[in-house]
């Protein structure tokens, strides 16, 4: 799943004839973040349809011990837990890397990474996920090994690509006020490519969050469990449930981390 | 056996599976890029900031929504959105080809929306200038000045499409898919190992089928005066 | 052509004897969501064949005045008439097709040819492909580009100014009665915008259009302009040639905007060939020393290239410099600055001496003669 990338802006050199209304602050907040509520609107439709969904029908036995809240918060948490380690892994190492690559130095192995980690968005997740189960084990570590491995070249991509925009002005400037580059690179290019590296968490975790679904497949748990016990009971209600969960999970965390990177995109102007 | 003696033995089989693959994203990817184009033509501006309360405003209010909603789809894991379909479309191809077609929508969207409205202001002006209608303002200038940029974002989700394309086994979906889920199920047996990298590997090789069609579409429809 | 809207026209003092090409009548623009009118009740006549200047700061409503007449902004009130005829409520798309409009970027479209670029309104006129290849190399023959090298070009292949060049070629494709331009030449660099104004007026000599014109420059207003009109905020301040406005500026905001320059500009009004100059004798045909009379000497061709007496001064310390006649006394005034000279001749087109200028003469005798022109 890509990166949601930041919105095209047009060019706004408009003559200066548009009045300018000065608004109260939460006007001015509502106008600018208005989106960020319509997310969670559909998160508590999609959950609030799927309680009244379940509530009208007559659970069996099996059905009633699959999505017994112990069962499904026991998966959540599980889920939780792998999506957060391996994002943690992938910003560990790929921002880092990322840093690297944009290093003077580095600029020409950039377009071949560049090239490499867009081709390889067609690597399917999936199977990285499944490969490493026979390279190592059944578990957890593995799990978390494979989805590390699955995100890191998107995050890696993304890193380079939101770094390349810094401004090159900006870093120039501090070069001809004499900075080294060391110095311009902790007290200009780092500071200004903190909202790259919070995109780049947002786009690790929607994706460790995705990918971990299909973690249960080698049998490292997760919300996935519930997808495939509906799918070998042929429960379609179960199924119902466990798409309308997961859907919200990574929903919501995904809006968490989008309001996360607005307030850090705020604060480094 | 080594690998080189499962390809050979399973040809057929991977061949089957590789178009079929193909086959499913082509198709997810064709009527994915064909809604969000004509949404995304549909409600242009051609303006990027309409007045307060005109149609354009409103077009720019479901264009906004509309880039939100899918890009919320789009985080939504594809193994949720198969199980959330399979009741209604049933286990096998349309599940697969409906899921992918949904994860395409965005960006090619938001490609489209970004295309549509980031042609030079210069340009539409002097287009209304001359006495070019909205339609064809529309048709003539921005859409091709838009399609380098569209291209791309059709690309970008069919590389997509083609990663996700393969959880779809799971439903019974065609493609490669199958061969990972065979080969987990069976892990420990004779070539289980072989087929997940196969599986794995041959989506790339689907990948640069693509990347190669592309790049041919890329040169025979990008206009000459904005070829790079 | 004659219309009855003269009348309602505040200000045409120079307007009789032709008729009114454009004219706007109580023309007002309140964009939405603003109170304070844009352009507020405005009269405006543009005689047929005039360049009307629209100058004014930024925000004063010129662009809009401007963009109104084509209607790409729609008055709110007001009418607004092209040769006589109400094209207030017409379609605006077809009425465009008859406009010719320029912008300051140029505006080309980046996937069409240059002559593609150029046929955009003949061929939504319907013109057959001959015709509309024929008008584009005759075009490219007027704007001074060579129709084989540029015809198969694409925009961006361009310089600045070609494209500019272009821009105007293209708006003059269908041969429309009137143009509007933009700021064409705000975003080019002085040299060139000073050569594509000269080439503009040369053009404007054979086509004749009539053609309003925004500009925020003065110098460009003063140059190009059979009248200007200057705006402040809405209003329309004053309009008339651009010698009364920069002689009598009808109130305080005119003449602040004009500025205190405005001596200096007023000498690239007066042209040299309309100047009573002082003789010249050439070394060929003067044997003696004419004690009134400047003396130089020339080469094979019959240009000067140096004094051998001057009135009253020495001829020997003073480089001989020149100007064409073509030229103003702003003109002159730049090369005897440049050449250190306080004298310099006035050459004609094949470089021959018609007469002289003495610095002398823009202190004492301009402003007499000036009144001939």
């Amino acid at each position: 799943m890509s990166a949601p990338a930041a919105p095209v802006v047009g060019p706004t050199d408009v003559e200066p004839e548009e009045e300018e209304k000065t608004q109260s602050t939460f006007a001015r907040l509502w106008f600018q973040h208005y989106d960020l509520v319509i997310l969670p609107a559909i998160i508590v439709l999609v959950l609030g349809f799927l309680l009244i969904y379940v509530s009208t029908r007559e659970l069996d036995t099996i059905e009633q011990r699959v999505l017994a809240p112990a069962n499904v918060f026991g998966l959540l948490r599980q889920h939780l837990l792998l999506a957060a380690l391996s994002t943690i892994l992938v910003l560990i190492i790929a921002v880092p890397v990322g840093i690297l690559l944009s290093r003077r130095a580095a600029r020409r192995v950039q377009g071949p990474v560049l090239a490499i980690g867009g081709f390889a968005q067609a690597l399917p997740p999936f199977g990285v996920l499944l490969l490493m189960a026979f390279a190592f084990d059944f578990g957890v570590t593995t799990a978390v090994i494979g989805l590390t491995l699955a995100a890191l070249l998107p995050v890696l991509r993304n890193t380079v690509i939101g770094l390349q925009q810094v401004d090159q002005s900006l870093i120039e400037a501090a070069r001809g006020m004499g900075m080294s580059s060391r110095q311009t690179l902790f007290r200009v290019e780092l500071p200004l490519a903190v909202p790259v590296i919070v995109a780049g968490l947002r786009v690790a975790l929607v994706l460790n969050v995705g990918t971990a679904t299909l973690a249960s497949y080698i049998g490292a748990g997760g919300l996935g469990e519930l997808v495939q016990q509906a799918l070998r009971l042929n429960r379609i209600n179960v199924l119902l449930v466990a798409g309308g969960i997961i859907a919200a999970v990574a929903l919501l965390i995904d809006w968490l981390a989008g309001v996360a990177e607005r307030v850090v995109v705020a604060r480094s102007g | 056996m080594n690998y080189l003696d499962y390809l050979a033995s399973n040809s057929q089989q991977i061949l089957f599976l590789t178009q079929a693959h193909f086959l499913v994203v082509l198709i997810a990817v064709g009527v994915g890029s064909a809604i969000s184009i004509a949404l995304g033509l549909a409600l242009s501006t051609g303006e990027p900031d309409p007045p307060r309360l005109s149609f354009d405003w409103f077009a720019a209010g479901i264009r906004e929504g509309g880039l939100v909603f899918t890009a919320a789809l789009l985080t939504v894991p594809s193994l949720a959105l198969f199980a959330l379909f399979l009741p209604f479309t049933g286990l096998g191809v349309t599940t697969a080809v409906v899921v992918l077609t949904i994860y395409t929508l965005y960006t090619v969207l938001r490609n489209t929306v970004a295309g549509l409205t980031t042609v030079d202001r210069a340009v539409l002006e002097s287009a209304r200038g001359l006495g070019y209608s909205r339609i064809r303002r529309l048709l003539t200038i921005q859409l091709p000045l838009a399609w380098p940029v569209i291209l791309n974002g059709i690309r970008v989700t069919t590389l997509i499409s083609i990663s996700i394309a393969v959880v779809g086994a799971v439903v019974q979906g065609p493609g490669l898919g199958i061969l990972l889920i065979n080969g987990i199920s069976r892990i420990g047996a004779a070539n289980s190992f072989y087929q997940v990298l196969t599986g794995t590997l041959f989506c790339l090789v689907v990948a640069a089928v693509f990347e190669i069609f592309f790049a041919i579409v890329q040169r025979l429809t990008v206009p000459r005066g904005i070829r790079v | 052509m004659s219309d009855t809207s003269d009348q309602t026209v505040v200000e045409t003092p120079h307007g009789a004897g032709k008729s009114d090409m454009i004219v706007l009548e109580g023309v007002e623009k309140i964009y939405p969501g603003s109170t304070q009118p844009a352009v507020s009740q405005l009269d405006l006549a543009i005689p047929q064949g005039d360049i009307v200047m629209l100058i004014g700061p930024s925000g004063c409503g010129k662009t809009t005045t401007l963009k109104m007449i084509n209607r790409l902004i729609e008055p709110t009130s007001g009418r607004i008439l092209l040769d006589g005829k109400d094209v207030t409520h017409v379609n605006g798309d077809q009425l465009r097709r008859e406009i010719g409009y320029v912008i300051q970027q140029g505006g080309l479209f980046p996937h069409f040819s240059i002559a593609d670029n150029i046929g955009v309104v003949p061929k939504m006129l319907g013109w057959d492909k001959q015709r509309i290849r024929e008008r584009a190399d005759e075009l490219l023959h007027l704007v001074g580009l060579e129709p084989s090298v540029f015809r198969d070009r694409y925009p961006r292949q361009l310089s600045g100014g070609q494209q500019q060049r272009i821009g105007v070629a293209r708006a003059l494709a269908a041969d429309p009665p009137v143009m509007l331009m933009d700021e064409p030449f705000g975003a080019i660099d002085p040299i060139t915008r000073d050569r594509l104004q000269d080439e503009f007026l040369e053009i404007q000599r054979t086509v004749g259009k009539t053609i309003a014109f925004v500009t925020h420059d003065l110098q460009e207003a003063v140059k190009l302009g059979d009248k200007i009109a200057v705006f402040a905020t809405g209003r329309l301040e004053q309009y008339d040639d651009p010698d009364t406005i920069l002689t009598r500026p009808a109130n305080e905001f005119v003449s602040d905007f004009v500025g205190g320059g405005a001596a200096v500009r007023r000498l690239s009004l007066v042209e040299l060939a309309h100047l009573e100059l002082h003789p010249i004798e050439t070394d060929e045909r003067a044997v003696g020393g004419h004690n009134g009379t400047a003396v130089a000497e020339v080469d094979g061709s019959g240009k000067p290239v140096s004094w051998r007496h001057l009135p009253g001064g020495d001829a020997a310390g003073m480089p001989l410099v020149t100007v064409p006649i073509s030229g103003s006394v702003y003109d002159a005034v730049d090369v005897m600055l440049d050449g250190c000279a306080s004298i310099v001749a006035v050459v004609d087109e094949e470089g021959r001496a018609q007469g002289v200028l003495h610095w002398n003469d823009l202190l004492g005798g301009l402003r007499t003669r000036e009144r001939h022109s």
